[in-house]
């Protein structure tokens, strides 16, 4: 007992709760408990690791895998029994006929848990089924209890008719002196991970896996990262990461372990870089592997590597550039753009040398001011005809070009490449398209051809 | 007797657990004799033991709220009954739940199996349903040694039989034979909608009865018959807390002691006067003895001075002002009865060794937290700031347009408006953002227009061709628990919270 608390540290109140309302084994159950909190809180190990101490018969239904009644049916009975081989279960009835069978066979007055993780899956099947497993207890003369275990909170479970009310346990989010508690437990695990990547002397060695050392890291890494990221599984990711490039100056003797303004000098900038990364889950594979002839250093250093990878990421202007599209396929495309995001009816005064002057009356200005929040390019593109995108093509184009099959296959080719939504008709006519990349893309592939894309947009006139 | 040591003290507290978590889960066969129903229990038994002693047919609906007790009520009276004519012989009892049998297939199938008579049809091809289940009434009279057998139908969640689109074959059947000379037959529908008779096809309900049950939560017909104010909500409350967490004398063991016994007893009696009911405890029904399976000798070891002192300490608990505070609290927010037991199951499975008493603040707490749960606001408090500011945006954005839908765009727009002028933010890229914002989807704190379910089961037929920065959400959680989650989170930048309060600009 006291070892299971020590392995899941600040979760005691809920762990205490489960305890108690588990009960001992010859006690009834209550019927059914209801889990719910953030991600990352820790519901299932609680759960899990309280129902293996006490040694309960339970059986855990992940409803993602289990996405039909027949599934969760035949899942639950292959878990209770592993005699019977063949089981065939179409409906609740044939779950509820088969579980007491099993009731025969057991004499006492058993206790059996089902675990339902991940239960908004289930509010997809039919809603009969969610009420009949919370009252499941009803249904069947077992010691029955079944524990739905999801990240939202119980009003999102909308039933029509009522059910029978479960047991509510919140678990809330770990605090940041939780969270250091937390990651700090698999310090080992950290420290293993660098000494296996890196084969250091002895006494570097030593400093490592001095705990201070790790706590310092943790605190500023903490400080950092707890303002845009909560989530405990994405945090230890990025906390492994970035320890490794806090300890490599001191593996190079660059840096004394002792020497803390140093460090923290030293990872300041790399932790303000990756915390661009936060989410993204970068691996460490892609970034061995940079796009052919950025890299064109020997040396590879970590800050290197950092700002290449932030400039790949911030800009997506190498995503652009991995296209490697054709000159008139770009116009093409930016064309595209702007036809998705400029009216048709300001088309003219855009693209048109002498369209007149258009008087600004004080009136315009103002209605335009007031709905910026309904820009063109914040209520997403609009769809546009084949004759409207070869009018801004050529308008846009300083050269003259004549209309060939080449330049209509260049079309193909971006909606191939998904650059552009187009239906499938065949007739040119009615055929409509809508551009779906985003301005940063547009304004990568502009640069390449240096055209300016903000000139062109409606919104930023 | 005298209780002496830890150990006895641990080994009567575990008892007294068991016995009360048994009473509490297990028991829905007691019908509770301070209970207000009884003019109702009188005419459901009258209606079922018409049928099997005379064999007349009958059809009635009970309709109550949820947890008023309605099925405990017939199962009550169906333990009754079993007491006093040979059921076995003489009738059959088919219960159908409507949240497992609202298929007619299956529910056919399921009254074969109640009525034994599997190998009877063995595979036997049915034209109709009504076909069937006249084979299954005609196998009765001829098969059984008896001439007739009466049926009993309970159908519990009614509602759910009542399927709109299909037909209703099962109940049109049921109701039918009532009506005929074939079996005698009695149907009792339980349900807790009150519009229930509408759901009913035009043929269903010329051949229902009509005889409503109507069962209400702390209605006293009988009282309002005799002139009495009913009791309030309050007191059942408490009679319910006293019933439920008292264990009965009789249950120790030690009858070597009789006159101590006696004692105390009528120690007991001096203390719960107004309370006379409460003397004549029963036991654990035979049923639910029965079928969890448990030796009731084990309660024996139970010292009778200990269950004294346990009962006394219940009745104290109702003279703590918390306690009788927060019941009524707790009443004028729910009268499901199911909701107090499991309120009252975790207060007992918190006793143990060093808890050998119930703790009148646990009492509180628990209620408080099962009535008026802040689940929602302490998943918005458990957001990072960045997917709260995402929040703020978005609730301003709302405030501004009328609550029309927003994009991820427009928030965007709006948290970089605040972010580039706040300069202490740290800024992140746009694809952090957008995690963030699916993180929040994920959580439905934001949900997509148009379906109004999850975004699981949202097939996206509308929404498919839209890029999901361009798709419209609205926000999922009323304003005020923003308001209350802002007000208290914990260490929140003050830039934000003042973001958060002068809003529109």
């Amino acid at each position: 007992m006291e070892e299971l608390y020590r392995k899941i540290p600040c979760r005691e109140s809920q762990l205490n709760d489960l305890f108690n309302l588990f009960g001992d084994y010859d006690e009834p159950l209550p019927c059914s408990l209801f889990l719910s909190g953030n991600m990352g809180t820790g519901k299932t190990l609680c759960l899990t690791s309280v129902l293996r101490y006490l040694g309960y018969k339970h059986v855990i239904i992940d409803c993602i895998e289990c996405y039909t009644i027949k599934i969760i049916c035949e899942t639950i009975l292959c878990g209770l029994n592993t005699t019977e081989i063949d089981i065939k279960c179409e409906s609740i009835l044939d779950f509820t006929n088969a579980i007491n069978r099993i009731n025969l066979n057991i004499t006492q007055y058993q206790p059996v848990v089902l675990i339902f993780d991940r239960a908004e899956r289930l509010r997809s099947m039919d809603q009969s089924i969610i009420s009949a497993f919370l009252r499941l207890r009803e249904l069947c003369n077992l010691n029955i209890c079944t524990v739905f275990v999801t990240h939202l909170v119980y009003d999102s479970f909308y039933f029509k008719m009522g059910v029978r009310e479960p047991i509510k346990i919140y678990f809330s989010n770990y605090n940041k002196e939780e969270l250091f508690k937390i990651i700090f437990l698999n310090k080992e695990s950290f420290t293993h991970h660098i000494l296996k990547s890196h084969d250091v002397d002895y006494d570097v060695k030593i400093e490592l896996e001095k705990p201070e050392l790790f706590a310092n890291f943790l605190n500023a890494f903490l400080s950092v990262f707890y303002r845009p990221c909560r989530d405990l599984i994405e945090l230890q990711y990025m906390a492994r990461v970035n320890f490794v490039k806090y300890c490599e100056p001191i593996i190079k003797n660059e840096i004394q372990s002792q020497d803390l303004s140093k460090l923290w000098r030293h990872i300041s900038p790399i932790l303000k870089t990756s915390l661009e990364l936060l989410y993204l889950r970068l691996s460490s594979t892609q970034l061995s592997n940079p796009s052919p002839g950025k890299e064109n250093s020997d040396n590879i250093e970590s800050y290197n590597f950092e700002s290449t990878l932030k400039e790949e990421l911030t800009c997506t202007k190498t995503f652009a550039q991995s296209f490697e599209l054709p000159y008139y396929a770009k116009f093409l495309l930016i064309a595209a753009y702007l036809a998705s995001y400029n009216p048709p009816k300001e088309d003219k005064r855009l693209f048109m040398k002498n369209h007149g002057k258009q008087r600004k009356r004080l009136q315009q200005v103002k209605a335009k001011a007031k709905i910026n929040e309904k820009l063109n390019t914040q209520l997403g593109p609009k769809v546009f005809t084949l004759d409207r995108l070869l009018a801004i093509f050529y308008a846009i184009l300083e050269e003259k070009i004549g209309l060939t099959s080449n330049l209509l296959a260049q079309i193909a080719t971006l909606v191939e490449l998904k650059l552009i939504a187009g239906s499938k008709e065949i007739d040119l006519d009615t055929a409509k398209y809508k551009c779906i990349v985003g301005y940063d893309f547009i304004s990568a592939v502009a640069q390449t051809v240096s055209f300016n894309v903000r000139k062109y947009l409606y919104d930023f006139m | 007797m005298v209780v002496s040591g830890e150990n006895t003290v641990s080994v009567q507290i575990k008892l007294i657990r068991k016995y009360l978590k048994l009473k509490i889960m297990e028991d829905n066969v007691t019908f509770r004799s301070n209970s207000s129903h009884h003019q109702e229990r009188a005419h459901v038994y009258d209606l079922i033991k018409r049928s099997i002693a005379n064999g007349e047919s009958h059809s009635a609906l009970m309709i109550g709220p949820r947890g008023c007790g309605k099925t405990t009520l017939v199962n009550s009276v169906l333990s009754q009954i079993s007491k006093e004519v040979d059921v076995e012989n003489d009738a059959i009892i088919v219960k159908l739940n409507g949240l497992i049998h609202h298929d007619d297939k299956v529910a056919l199938k399921s009254i074969t199996a109640q009525m034994k008579l599997e190998n009877v049809v063995g595979d036997r091809v049915f034209g109709t349903f009504a076909e069937n289940l006249s084979f299954l009434l005609s196998c009765l009279q001829s098969g059984a040694d008896r001439q007739c057998r009466s049926m009993v139908f309970i159908l519990e969640e009614f509602d759910m039989f009542c399927h709109s689109g299909r037909t209703q074959t099962l109940l049109y059947n049921l109701f039918d034979i009532t009506h005929s000379k074939q079996a005698p037959m009695c149907v009792l529908g339980i349900t807790n909608r009150i519009d229930v008779m509408e759901l009913l096809e035009k043929r269903v309900k010329s051949r229902f009865s009509h005889r409503h049950i109507y069962l209400f939560p702390y209605e006293d017909l009988e009282a309002e018959a005799r002139g009495n104010k009913p009791k309030s909500p309050l007191e059942c409350c408490k009679q319910i807390l006293v019933f439920l967490l008292s264990v009965p004398i009789s249950l120790a063991g030690d009858k070597v002691d009789v006159v101590k016994k006696k004692t105390g007893r009528s120690k007991k009696k001096s203390i719960s006067n107004e309370q006379p009911s409460e003397l004549e405890e029963d036991l654990l029904p035979d049923e639910v003895v029965k079928r969890c399976n448990i030796n009731m000798e084990q309660f024996k070891a139970l010292d009778s001075d200990f269950l004294n002192d346990w009962n006394s300490h219940v009745q104290s608990l109702l003279d703590d002002e918390r306690v009788v505070d927060s019941l009524e609290k707790m009443c004028y927010y729910t009268v499901n009865e199911q909701i107090f037991r499991n309120i009252l199951f975790q207060i007992v499975s918190k006793l143990g060794t060093n808890k050998p008493y119930i703790d009148a603040t646990d009492l509180v707490s628990i209620i408080d937290k099962t009535v008026t749960p802040e689940h929602r606001v302490m998943l918005l408090q458990s957001l990072s700031i960045l997917e709260l500011s995402l929040v703020i945006a978005m609730k301003h954005g709302m405030e501004i347009f009328d609550g029309q839908p927003m994009n991820f765009e427009m928030i965007l727009h709006r948290y970089t408006k605040f972010a580039n002028a706040n300069s202490s933010t740290q800024t992140v890229p746009r694809p952090v953002i957008l995690k963030a914002f699916e993180h929040l989807q994920a959580l439905e704190i934001v949900l997509p227009v148009k379906s109004t379910d999850s975004i699981y089961n949202a097939a996206d037929t509308t929404a498919s061709r839209v890029q999901k920065e361009y798709k419209l959400y609205t926000l999922a959680v009323p304003i005020e628990d923003i308001n209350e989650a802002v007000k208290n989170f914990k260490a929140l930048p003050t830039e934000i919270s003042h973001w958060y309060n002068n809003s529109v600009d």
